[in-house]
């Protein structure tokens, strides 16, 4: 195969990823249509993370206009919105419930994408960039923990940060020593302190959005051109317009989400969860609090790793890693039944971790 | 005879710095230990105390660090073994002040072995952080009786909800109101397309 052909190639691949042709009016707007079946439901779970994402673009942009990324001002800062700013609290609680919000519809709508066989050809390129996205939502979750630099905050990421450490044991010769390299990177200083916060933050405002609003804009694109996937493996009997009915609903459910994350802002401080020590100013000199740990989000990880070896739930986690950015290729001639019901599994695990998660490993340890 | 008043007063100062820094600062650990066991939830010192490692120490809140002025408030809150004395120790918050002044140093002290009692001896319908749980509960709870913020969800929701409710209200209409104007804003323009397709239709045949 020559030069030639390889571009062309890449040229065919790329044009049936990427079919520009479908970028009118009438493709996007006038007919396109959305299959209607039992599994329905799940289109609507993209755009209610995009709704999250927007409302944790505008709360966070809100926040910036008081919050001070140093360790000696930044959890007064966070104090001072609370307590002191109108309006403050909600803000900071929006943003808050939001994460949490986005991250779970983040997830469910993955999870659904791959139980409806979304990523099947031509759209494996929307699927990674899913994945991709997925990733860059926890990343954002993990370096907005720091922030507020209180008890809680600033432990658990010195645990997330040394679990990074870690890997290095397990890595044959002159890569036994990038985890550290990253990690001190990552860190910027010995410990855990103000350069750490500077990265964290300029990771959080900055550089992960930018690279969250790139990629949810091939996303998107790819999404558009392509449509809703079938989703079912019997071809659907009935179809909507996405102009206006469908785009009609989801805008509803927008407004009903918003009224759900309005109401919980208002009324459910999110500390609330937690020990009020925890939320102290951290102290360098102090001894660590009794209950320290992850956001909810990072228990299928986090309590797993409490148990098991290390390595044990490296090894896992990577091959999950890997069959999920492979998937299109691995799960290619699979049918959506069995899909269905390794989406079922996964859904299972995250739930059972995630809520009896700390149960599971008190039974175990104690 | 005037001017010899203030180093009176600076020695007097100075001697009781140095009498109270020697006297064991009273921080009363059994309550603690009955808050963590029966609710489960993590405290500190900074449930009834100025500082979150208690009274000992020289950081602000803490016996190193009183003025004078501060020492002598101190002292009295210590000699307050009666309740209903206005108390304004320094190095305790509004909860533990609260303690003392409802109970009186004498109670207090001989309710350290029984520590649930103070759940029983507390005004029961006090609430100094205003978050609509009463200090008594958020006592058993674990939960800061002088956080806002800090409470059980559920109790949390049920007054803040009952507190904000016009603002929900309104919110509420607003969106369905938002939401009814975009609805009807989309199927306009929907028609107006579908009779544009009709009109070229025709113009066709």
């Amino acid at each position: 195969m020559n030069l030639r052909e390889i571009v062309q190639k890449i040229e065919a691949y790329l044009a049936e990823r990427f079919p520009t042709g479908k970028l009118n009016y009438a493709s996007l707007v006038e007919h396109k249509l959305v299959p209607v079946h039992k599994l329905s439901w799940a289109y609507y779970l993209g755009g209610l993370a995009l709704f999250f994402f927007l409302i944790q673009l505008g709360t966070g942009l809100l926040l910036l206009f008081y919050y001070q990324p140093t360790v000696s001002d930044a959890h007064a800062s966070i104090e001072y919105i609370t307590e002191h700013v109108p309006g403050g609290a909600l803000v900071r609680n929006l943003h808050a419930w939001g994460s949490s919000a986005m991250i779970a519809a983040v997830i469910v709508h993955l999870l659904t994408a791959f139980a409806m066989k979304a990523f099947a050809r031509p759209r494996e390129l929307t699927w990674l960039t899913g994945v991709c996205l997925l990733g860059l939502t926890f990343a954002l979750g993990f370096t907005g923990y720091l922030l507020p630099w209180h008890q809680i905050a600033v432990n658990a990421t010195k645990i997330g940060l040394q679990s990074i450490e870690q890997i290095g044991q397990y890595l044959p010769g002159r890569m036994a020593a990038w985890p550290s390299v990253i990690k001190e990177t990552i860190q910027g200083e010995p410990s855990v302190g103000q350069a750490t916060l500077s990265r964290f933050f300029a990771l959080h405002v900055i550089v992960l959005p930018l690279c969250m609003a790139a990629l949810l804009g091939l996303h998107l694109f790819s999404v558009q051109v392509h449509g809703m996937s079938q989703g079912v493996d019997e071809p659907p009997r009935r179809y909507e317009k996405f102009f206006p009915i469908f785009l009609i609903k989801d805008l509803s459910l927008w407004g009903i989400a918003f009224l759900a994350l309005f109401i919980a802002a208002l009324c459910i401080p999110f500390e609330s969860f937690y020990a009020y020590p925890l939320f102290e100013p951290f102290n360098p000199k102090g001894s660590t609090p009794d209950g320290i740990k992850p956001e909810w989000y990072f228990y299928f990880l986090y309590y797993p790793l409490e148990l098991l070896p290390f390595w044990v739930v490296l090894l896992v986690s990577t091959a999950a890693v890997v069959v999920l950015l492979l998937a299109p290729w691995i799960f290619k001639n699979t049918s959506r039944r069995t899909l269905r019901l390794l989406a079922a599994v996964a859904s299972l695990y995250l739930f059972v971790m995630t809520v009896f998660g700390e149960k599971i490993y008190q039974l175990f340890k104690h | 005879m005037n001017r010899k008043i203030p180093h009176i007063c600076s020695f007097a100062a100075g001697l009781s710095i140095l009498v109270l820094s020697q006297m064991p600062a009273c921080a009363y650990p059994d309550f603690q230990t009955f808050i963590t066991k029966s609710s489960g939830r993590p405290v500190n010192c900074a449930f009834c105390h100025a500082h979150s490692d208690g009274p000992d120490g020289a950081a602000p809140g803490q016996i190193g660090r009183l003025t004078p002025a501060a020492l002598e408030r101190l002292g009295r809150a210590r000699a307050a073994f009666e309740p209903g004395v206005d108390v304004d120790s320094p190095i305790l918050n509004a909860f533990g002040n609260h303690i003392i002044k409802s109970l009186g140093k004498r109670k207090f002290l001989e309710i350290r072995t029984a520590p649930e009692q103070l759940a029983v001896l507390l005004p029961q319908d006090s609430d100094l952080d205003a978050d609509g749980i009463p200090d008594v509960q958020e006592y058993r709870d674990g939960t800061h009786p002088l956080n806002r913020n800090d409470g059980r969800p559920l109790l949390l929701l049920k007054h803040n909800f009952q507190k904000n409710l016009a603002s929900i209200l309104l919110t509420m209409a607003a969106t369905a109101a938002g939401l009814f104007g975009l609805r009807h804003l989309l199927l306009g323009f929907a028609q107006a397309m579908q009779l544009e397709e009709a009109t070229e239709e025709k113009e066709e045949i």
